[in-house]
C-alpha cells in the first residue's frame, strides 16, 4: 500500500483538502459515532483513508481541488469548463451583491442611518476555487435529474415559495462543510417530490434507485421536528454505518423505519 | 438539406450515415454519439479533405448538445478516441505515413475548432506540440507530405499555440532552423516551405508583402 507521502506525490493535495482534514479531525465524534482519540494515530488513519479515497478516482466531489490531475483529456476539459463557469459565476455574483449592496446603502442614508460600510465586496463570500468547484459538482448532480427537469418546468422562478419549493443552495455563502453537505442532501430530497411517477410493480426498482442519503433524510423527517437537536445527532450517528443505534429518535428501530419509509415513497 | 451536406463536407458518406450526421447536428441526444464520433474520426483518418474540415462538424455537435441537454457526451467520446490515437501515433506512422498525416491534420483542426468560452482546450496544447515536434524530426522532414502538413498546421494554429506556450514554440523553431540548415537530402520544395514558415513566424505570424510576392507570385511564362 502506498504511503500518504507517496500518494500526495502522485496526486498533489490542494490546501483546501488539508483544511478539510483538520476540520474532520477536530470533530468530537468519528463517522461511526464513537468518540475520537486525541492522539496523532487518529489523524494518520484519517489521512490514510482520505488518501485512499483520493487515489481511487479523480471525479469524486470530495477529493479534488484546482490541482487534481486528470489522466484523460475528456475529464480535464470538463473540469476546465467547470472552472471557467465557476469563475464567471463569481464575477456575476459579485456584481449582483454590489448592486444590491449599493441600493441598500442608498436606502439607509436616505432614511438617516449613520451606518457606513467601506468595502463593497462582501467579506464573507466563499471564493476558494476548490470549494466552489466541489459545490458546483454537487449542485450539478442534483440538477442532472429528471426530477429537477420536471420541477423547473412546473414551477417557474417567480412562483416559487420559500420553504415550500426546493431552492438550490447558494455556493457563494460561507458554510461549514457539514452544513453545506446537509443543505445539498435536503435539497435533493425535496426535489424527489417531482420524480417521474413509478409504475405499479416497479416498487423494488424504485427502492434500489434511491440512494442511502435520501433514506437517512426520510428517517430524519419522520422524527418529531421539535427535537431538531436530537435529529441532527441521529443523522450524524446513523449516516454511513451498518450499525443502528439503539436509542434513535422514536421507539421504532431504524431498520423498520427505513423499510416503512421505502414503502411510503412508492 | 444538400447545403448542410456541402457545408460540413459530408457528401462522401453514404445516405444513411449522412442522415445520421445531420440528426446529430440538430438533435444530438437522439443519436448514438459514440457511434457518430467513431464515424467522424475513422473517416478523418482515411480522407484527406475530410480531415481538414471535420473540426467544424464536431464543434457544431458539441454546441448543439450543450444547448439541447447541457451535456458533453459527444465531446467525451471524441476526446477519448483522439487520446487513443495520439498514444498510438508512432505505430500509426510506421504503418502509414498518410494516416499519420491525416491524424495530425484532424487533431489540429479540432484544436482550432473546439473551444470552451473561446479559449482553446488546454488539455490538447502539449499533445498538439508533441505531434508537431515529431514532424520536425529528421526522418519526417524527408517526407514532403509531412513537411507540407507541418507547415500548413503552423500557419493555421501557430499563433494560438504560441500564446499557450511560447517556450515550446521557440524549441520547435530551433528544430526547424536546424532542419532547414543541416538536413541533408532535404528537397528544395521542403526547404522553400520551411524558409517561408520561418519568415512567417518572424513576421508575427504573417508574411510581409515583399515576402508574399517572393513565395506566392505566379511565375511568368
Amino acid at each position: 500500500m502506498l504511503s500518504y507521502q507517496q500518494l500526495t506525490h502522485l496526486h498533489p493535495v490542494s490546501s483546501r483538502s488539508k483544511g478539510s482534514l483538520r476540520w474532520s479531525c477536530s470533530r468530537k465524534r468519528g463517522l461511526d459515532g464513537s468518540l475520537r482519540r486525541c492522539d496523532g494515530q487518529e489523524k494518520a488513519d484519517q489521512s490514510q483513508r482520505c488518501a485512499e479515497n483520493r487515489s481511487s478516482s479523480f471525479t469524486t466531489p470530495e477529493g479534488d481541488g484546482p490541482m487534481s490531475r486528470c489522466a484523460d483529456w475528456a475529464s480535464e476539459v470538463e473540469q476546465e469548463e467547470m472552472r471557467m463557469g465557476v469563475r464567471q459565476d463569481v464575477q456575476r455574483y459579485r456584481r449582483r451583491i454590489l448592486t444590491a449592496d449599493f441600493n441598500e446603502r442608498e436606502r439607509k442614508t436616505s432614511s438617516g442611518s449613520s451606518e457606513c460600510r467601506d468595502s463593497p465586496i462582501p467579506a464573507d463570500m466563499e471564493t476558494d476555487e476548490a470549494v466552489l468547484m466541489r459545490r458546483q459538482k454537487q449542485i450539478n448532480y442534483g440538477k442532472n435529474t429528471l426530477a429537477y427537469d420536471r420541477y423547473i418546468k412546473e414551477v417557474p422562478k417567480h412562483l416559487r415559495q420559500p420553504g415550500v419549493h426546493p431552492r438550490t443552495p447558494n455556493k457563494f455563502k460561507k458554510y461549514s462543510r457539514r452544513s453545506w453537505d446537509q443543505q445539498i442532501r435536503l435539497w435533493k430530497v425535496k426535489l424527489h417530490a417531482w420524480d417521474p411517477p413509478v409504475q405499479e410493480g416497479n416498487d423494488l426498482q424504485a427502492i434500489d434507485e434511491m440512494d442511502l442519503d435520501d433514506v437517512m433524510e426520510i428517517e430524519l423527517e419522520a422524527c418529531d421536528s421539535a427535537e431538531s437537536e436530537e435529529n441532527t445527532q441521529c443523522s450524524k450517528n446513523t449516516k454511513d454505518t451498518a450499525s443502528i443505534p439503539a436509542d434513535s429518535c422514536t421507539g421504532t428501530p431504524s431498520k423498520v423505519m427505513k423499510t416503512e419509509a421505502n414503502f411510503d415513497l412508492s | 438539406m444538400a447545403e448542410s451536406a456541402k457545408e460540413y463536407r459530408i457528401q462522401s458518406f453514404d445516405k444513411e450515415t449522412q442522415s445520421l450526421l445531420k440528426t446529430a447536428l440538430k438533435e444530438p441526444s437522439k443519436v448514438d454519439l459514440n457511434r457518430v464520433s467513431t464515424i467522424i474520426v475513422d473517416q478523418s483518418l482515411k480522407d484527406h479533405n475530410f480531415s481538414k474540415e471535420a473540426g467544424r462538424i464536431c464543434h457544431t455537435i458539441v454546441q448543439a448538445e450543450a444547448r439541447e441537454a447541457g451535456a458533453s457526451v459527444f465531446r467525451h467520446h471524441l476526446l477519448n478516441r483522439l487520446q487513443q490515437e495520439f498514444k498510438a501515433r508512432e505505430k500509426t506512422r510506421c504503418r502509414s505515413v498518410q494516416e499519420w498525416v491525416h491524424f495530425v491534420t484532424f487533431f489540429c483542426n479540432i484544436f482550432d475548432c473546439l473551444k470552451v468560452n473561446n479559449m482553446p482546450l488546454m488539455a490538447l496544447v502539449h499533445p498538439v506540440y508533441d505531434c508537431l515536434f515529431r514532424m520536425a524530426e529528421p526522418d519526417s522532414l524527408l517526407n514532403k507530405e509531412e513537411v507540407d502538413c507541418l507547415v500548413l498546421q503552423l500557419h493555421h494554429i501557430g499563433a494560438q499555440l504560441e500564446r499557450m506556450s511560447t517556450q515550446r514554440m521557440d524549441e520547435l523553431f530551433c528544430l526547424l532552423r536546424d532542419g532547414f540548415l543541416l538536413q541533408e537530402e532535404l528537397s528544395s520544395v521542403s526547404r522553400l516551405m520551411l524558409l517561408e514558415l520561418l519568415e512567417f513566424r518572424a513576421g508575427g505570424w504573417s508574411l510581409s508583402d515583399t515576402a508574399h510576392k517572393y513565395y506566392y507570385s505566379e511565375v511568368g511564362d
